[in-house]
C-alpha cells in the first residue's frame, strides 16, 4: 500500500475540510491512538510515564496555547509561565475550597480565570507590537509569579509556601494526589490534551483561525475585510491563556504533585516558546513535536552516554543541551520557520512520490 | 504613460454637456461631497466632489500623487477627511471605520498587494467571507453540525470565486509564494468573495504583462456585467480606462479637474496639460 492521495478524489468540500483528508493518515492516527491509549499505559514503566509521557502531554497543551497566540495570531508572548501559574494556583484554591466539585470542572474554571487574566494582559496589544509587546508580557510573567509568592492567601497561608495536589477522584478512581498511579494520571492528561487539541484544531481551521492569521499577516488588510484586530487579538490572548492555565493546573495536579512559584519561572515561558519555534509556528502538530523534542532531548543526553559506558558530568550535559537548543532555534528561525512540522510534511510529500520521484 | 495624452483625432464635441448623461433614471450609489484631506501641509484631496452610479465602472485617473489612492481610502473609511461628507446608499456619513464600510458592502484591493502572505489562496479568499459567517466561538470549537454546514456553504462560494478567476491549481498554495500577477488576482478574489455592492480597485493591473492585463480586464468586465457590481477603478493605462469605464473622474494635485465619459475627458485641455506636466518631468 503506497502513501498516496492520487485516486482519493474528494467529492465534497466536507471531505476536503477533514483534519486528515488522506486515508493513510487516518490509519496512522488510529495507530497513534491505540499506542497512546492502550499500549503505553499497559506496558510503559512508571519512569517512562512520569519522566517522559506526562510532561510531554502537559507541555504539548501549553505549547498549543502559546502557538495559538504566537504562531497563529502573531502576538509574541513571554508570559506563559505566569498564566500556567494562574491555572495551577486557581485550581488549588478552588479545589481546596470546594473539595466536592469534580476536578475536571475545577481545571476548566481555573482555565477560565487564567483566560480573563490573559485578556487583561492582552490589552496593551492594542497599542504595542512585536518586541515591545513581548516586554509587556514579560512584565506580566514577573508580576504574576511575584504575586503568587507574596500573597499567602493563594497557597492557603501554609508555612512552606507550596501548593500540593490533594487526592481527588474521578469515576471512583483517585486521579490526583500522592496515591494516584502514574497510569491514571497519564490517561487523564491524555484525554484532556486530546480534547483540547481537537478544539484548537477546529478553531484554527475555522473563521476565528483565519481572522488570527489575517491579523498576524497584515492587520491593515484584515481591517478592510471587516476584521477587528484588537478584538481578535484579545480573543487570542484569552484562549491562549486558557490553554496555558489548564496546562499549569495539570502540571501540578497530574505531574509534579506539588509546586512552588519556582516551577512557573521565566524559564518555563522560554521553554514553551522554544517548543513552538522548533516544532513549528502555526501548527498544532508542531506543538506536539516541539514539546516531545524539548522533553526528550535532555533525557537522551542523560541516558545516551551511559549506554555507551561513558559518563558525562551533569553540568556538561546541561551545557550541551542549551547549546543544542540555541543552535536549533537559530536554525529553525532562519531556515525553516515552520519547524519540525514542516519537515514532517516534506517527508510526507517525498513519501507520496516514492518510489518514483519523477 | 504617453498614450494618455493623445487628445485623439476623434471629433469630440465639447459642447456635449460635458459628456455626462444627465439622465435622472441613473441611481446614485455613492456621492462624494467636497471632501478635503490633508497630511500636515500636503493637501491630498481638496474639495473633491463626484458621484458613482449603481452598476457603472467609474475610473479615477490622474498623475502620480494626485490623490487617487487617498480618495479610495476615504471612501472605505481608512482615512477620515477633514471636510466634506460621503453619502452611501442614501445615508450621509462623516466618520466611518473600514469595518463598517466592509459590513455595508464596500470591498477593495490595494495598490501594493495586501494579502495574508502566510495563508493559502483558499484561506485568503475565505477571509472575504468572514463577515457573512455567523456561528460563534462555541460552534467553531466543535466544528460540527451547523458550524460545519456554514463552513461548507461559504467554502462553496469561495470555490465559485476560485473557478471564476481560474486559479484552481493554486488553491492550497501559500500566497507569499505566488508570482505577482497571480497575487493581484487572489486579492481581487478576496474582495469578490465578500460579494460587495461597491468594489474599489487600486491599480489592479499595475506591473502586469499584456496577457495578465487582458485577463484582469475580462474579470473586471465580467464582475460588472454578471453580478452587477459597481466598480471604482484607479488605473494608469489609458487604453484600459477607455475600454472599461463608463465615466472617468480626473484628479490633479488633489483637485478634480475633469469628470465625464472617457472620450470627453481625453479631449479636455486641462487633463492633457496635467499629464504633459508630469511626463515632462
Ligand atoms: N498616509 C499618508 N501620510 C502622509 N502623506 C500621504 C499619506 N497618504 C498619501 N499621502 C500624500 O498624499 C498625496 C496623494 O497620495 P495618493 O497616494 O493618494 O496619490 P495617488 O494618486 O494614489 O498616486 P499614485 O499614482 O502614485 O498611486 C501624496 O502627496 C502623498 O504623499
Ligand atoms: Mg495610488
Amino acid at each position: 500500500m503506497f502513501y498516496r492521495e492520487t485516486g482519493q478524489f474528494k467529492s465534497s468540500y466536507k471531505a476536503d475540510q477533514a483534519i486528515f483528508p488522506i486515508t493513510q493518515d487516518r490509519w496512522f492516527i488510529l495507530f497513534i491512538f491505540i499506542i497512546a491509549f492502550l499500549v503505553i499505559p499497559l506496558t510503559a514503566s512508571e519512569y517512562l510515564l512520569q519522566a517522559v509521557m506526562i510532561p510531554l502531554l502537559i507541555f504539548s497543551l501549553a505549547a498549543i496555547g502559546l502557538n495559538l497566540l504566537v504562531g497563529y495570531a502573531g502576538q509574541l508572548s513571554l508570559g506563559t509561565g505566569g498564566f500556567m501559574a494562574v491555572g495551577a494556583y486557581m485550581t488549588y484554591k478552588l479545589t481546596t475550597a470546594f473539595p466536592e466539585v469534580n476536578i475536571i470542572v475545577i481545571f476548566i474554571l481555573a482555565g477560565l480565570i487564567s483566560a480573563s487574566v490573559g485578556f487583561l494582559f492582552g490589552i496593551p496589544s492594542l497599542r504595542i507590537k512585536g518586541f515591545y509587546l513581548a516586554v509587556a508580557t514579560l512584565a506580566s510573567q514577573f508580576f504574576l509569579v511575584w504575586m503568587f509568592n507574596k500573597v499567602s492567601w493563594f497557597y492557603n497561608h501554609n508555612s512552606s509556601g507550596t501548593i500540593t495536589a490533594p487526592p481527588r477522584e474521578l469515576f471512583g478512581v483517585t486521579v490526583t494526589g500522592p496515591t494516584a498511579t502514574a497510569e491514571t494520571r497519564y490517561i487523564v492528561a491524555l484525554a484532556i490534551v486530546c480534547v483540547f487539541a481537537l478544539i484548537a484544531k477546529n478553531l484554527v481551521r475555522g473563521r476565528l483561525g483565519r481572522s488570527w492569521m489575517a491579523v498576524r499577516d497584515m492587520d491593515i488588510a484584515a481591517e478592510i475585510i471587516g476584521i477587528r484586530p484588537f478584538q481578535t487579538k484579545l480573543i487570542a490572548f484569552s484562549i491562549s491563556s486558557f490553554y496555558c492555565g489548564v496546562a499549569g493546573a495539570l502540571m501540578v495536579f497530574l505531574w509534579l504533585g506539588s509546586a512552588e512559584t519556582e516551577a512557573f519561572s521565566i524559564n518555563e515561558s522560554f521553554y514553551v516558546l522554544f517548543m513552538i519555534i522548533i516544532g513549528g509556528l502555526g501548527s498544532i502538530l508542531g506543538s506536539f513535536l516541539g514539546a516531545a523534542f524539548i522533553v526528550c532531548v535532555p533525557i537522551l543526553l542523560t541516558n545516551a552516554p551511559q549506554l555507551f559506558g561513558l559518563s558525562m558530568p551533569i553540568d556538561l550535559q546541561k551545557h550541551i543541551e542549551i547549546m543544542l537548543f540555541g543552535f536549533l532555534i537559530v536554525f529553525f528561525l532562519i531556515v525553516e520557520p515552520h519547524g519540525l512540522a514542516r519537515l514532517w510534511q516534506i517527508a510526507k510529500e517525498k513519501l507520496r512520490l516514492w518510489p518514483f520521484p519523477y | 504613460m504617453n498614450e494618455i495624452v493623445a487628445p485623439s483625432n476623434k471629433e469630440t464635441n465639447a459642447n456635449e454637456s460635458s459628456g455626462l448623461h444627465k439622465d435622472a433614471s441613473f441611481e446614485t450609489l455613492l456621492e462624494v461631497e467636497k471632501i478635503s484631506l490633508s497630511f500636515g501641509g500636503v493637501h491630498a484631496l481638496d474639495e473633491v466632489t463626484f458621484d458613482i452610479r449603481k452598476g457603472e465602472i467609474r475610473a479615477i485617473i490622474g498623475p502620480n500623487g494626485a490623490g487617487k489612492s487617498s480618495m479610495l481610502n476615504v471612501i472605505n473609511g481608512f482615512y477620515q477627511p477633514q471636510q466634506g461628507f460621503i453619502k452611501y446608499k442614501g445615508n450621509e456619513r462623516k466618520k466611518m471605520s473600514p469595518q463598517i464600510a466592509a459590513s455595508q458592502g464596500i470591498a477593495r484591493t490595494f495598490q501594493n498587494i495586501a494579502l495574508f502572505r502566510g495563508m493559502s489562496t483558499l484561506d485568503n479568499i475565505m477571509t472575504g467571507r468572514n463577515l457573512k459567517m455567523r456561528r460563534g466561538i462555541f460552534w467553531q470549537m466543535i466544528h460540527w453540525g451547523p458550524a460545519r454546514n456554514e463552513e461548507i456553504h461559504h467554502r462553496e462560494i469561495a470555490e465559485h470565486v476560485i473557478d471564476f478567476l481560474e486559479i484552481e491549481p493554486i488553491r492550497k498554495t501559500p500566497v507569499g509564494r505566488l508570482p505577482y500577477g497571480l497575487q493581484k488576482r487572489v486579492e481581487l478574489g478576496r474582495a469578490l468573495a465578500a460579494q460587495p455592492d461597491l468594489l474599489l480597485l487600486d491599480e489592479p493591473m499595475a506591473g502586469m504583462n499584456v496577457e495578465e492585463k487582458e485577463d484582469m480586464c475580462r474579470f473586471i468586465i465580467d464582475v460588472n456585467e454578471e453580478f452587477g457590481t459597481t466598480i471604482a477603478l484607479i488605473e494608469h493605462d489609458m487604453g484600459v480606462v477607455m475600454d472599461l469605464s463608463d465615466r472617468v473622474v480626473v484628479l490633479n494635485y488633489g483637485k478634480k479637474i475633469a469628470d465625464g465619459t472617457p472620450d470627453f475627458v481625453r479631449a479636455d485641455q486641462g487633463v492633457v496639460d496635467a499629464y504633459l506636466g508630469v511626463s515632462e518631468k
